[in-house]
């Protein structure tokens, strides 16, 4: 599946860690570079020089990492 | 009656937007049901503030994508599973809460037997009864051979 080379995704802090979401970066460093800021309530992650070899959707699959991330930490949390 | 509602669903790019009201269900039972779908879609969880809107707690909204092509209909069904899974899990929340007591004296049961548990006092009683390891007043250590071994012709 073609991408664009470029993305930027914005999660939500209330919903996502921030030390989760650079984790699943640091899953995904291989394939795309990432840059996280604080943009009002949400993180901005700009996702960029993705790999266009890799097949199957980067940016969409980190989002979930990062998802899956923030659920174990909070479950830790508890 | 408050409930999820589909905000929104894109054929073309495999996507339905669903929204919850903030006070609805508590943020643990949105993850266990974003958790259940991970594995089959691409879950993105987003907040609308909602200031000036009709909920003004906010609403949650929950974007799952297909990681395959699916049809209006299957995302339809979709935003469905996931308004049950949400359901689901809200009463699994509740059932948890309410056995929480119970649950946890069951595992430290169990725990405490998997470690041994406590020795019965017997067994810690340091008297000396008098008797060596090789002693056999029950005659246990006696082979079968000699216990019961034929009377030979001989004898009366």
């Amino acid at each position: 599946m073609s991408q664009a080379q470029t993305a930027v995704v914005r999660l939500h802090r209330a919903l996502y860690m921030q030390q989760a979401i650079k984790e699943a970066a640091n899953t995904f460093a291989d394939f795309a570079s990432f840059k996280i800021v604080r943009d009002g309530e949400h993180y901005a992650v700009s996702v960029s020089d993705i790999d266009g070899e890799v097949e199957g959707d980067v940016v969409a699959e980190f989002c979930n990492f990062a998802l899956h991330n923030t659920m174990q930490r909070k479950k830790k949390r508890i | 009656m408050a409930q999820h509602t589909v905000e929104s669903v894109d054929a073309a790019a495999h996507r339905v937007t669903l929204a919850l009201e903030v006070g609805l269900y508590p943020i643990e039972v949105l993850y266990g049901a974003a958790y259940v779908f991970i594995d089959r879609c691409f879950v993105l969880l987003d907040k609308d503030e909602g200031k000036d809107g009709p909920s003004k707690g906010g609403r949650y909204l929950v974007h799952l994508r297909g990681k395959t092509e699916l049809s209006k209909k299957e995302l339809l069904d979709l935003s469905g599973e996931f308004g049950n899974e949400l359901l689901s899990q809200a009463l699994r929340r509740k059932v948890v809460k309410a056995n929480q007591k119970i649950i946890e004296e069951i595992t430290t049961q169990a725990i405490a037997g998997a470690a041994g548990g406590t020795l019965p006092t017997d067994f810690l009683d340091s008297s000396d009864d008098g008797m060596d390891f090789l002693d056999d007043p029950l005659g246990i250590a006696v082979p079968w051979e000699d216990k019961f071994k034929k009377k030979s012709a001989d004898q009366p």
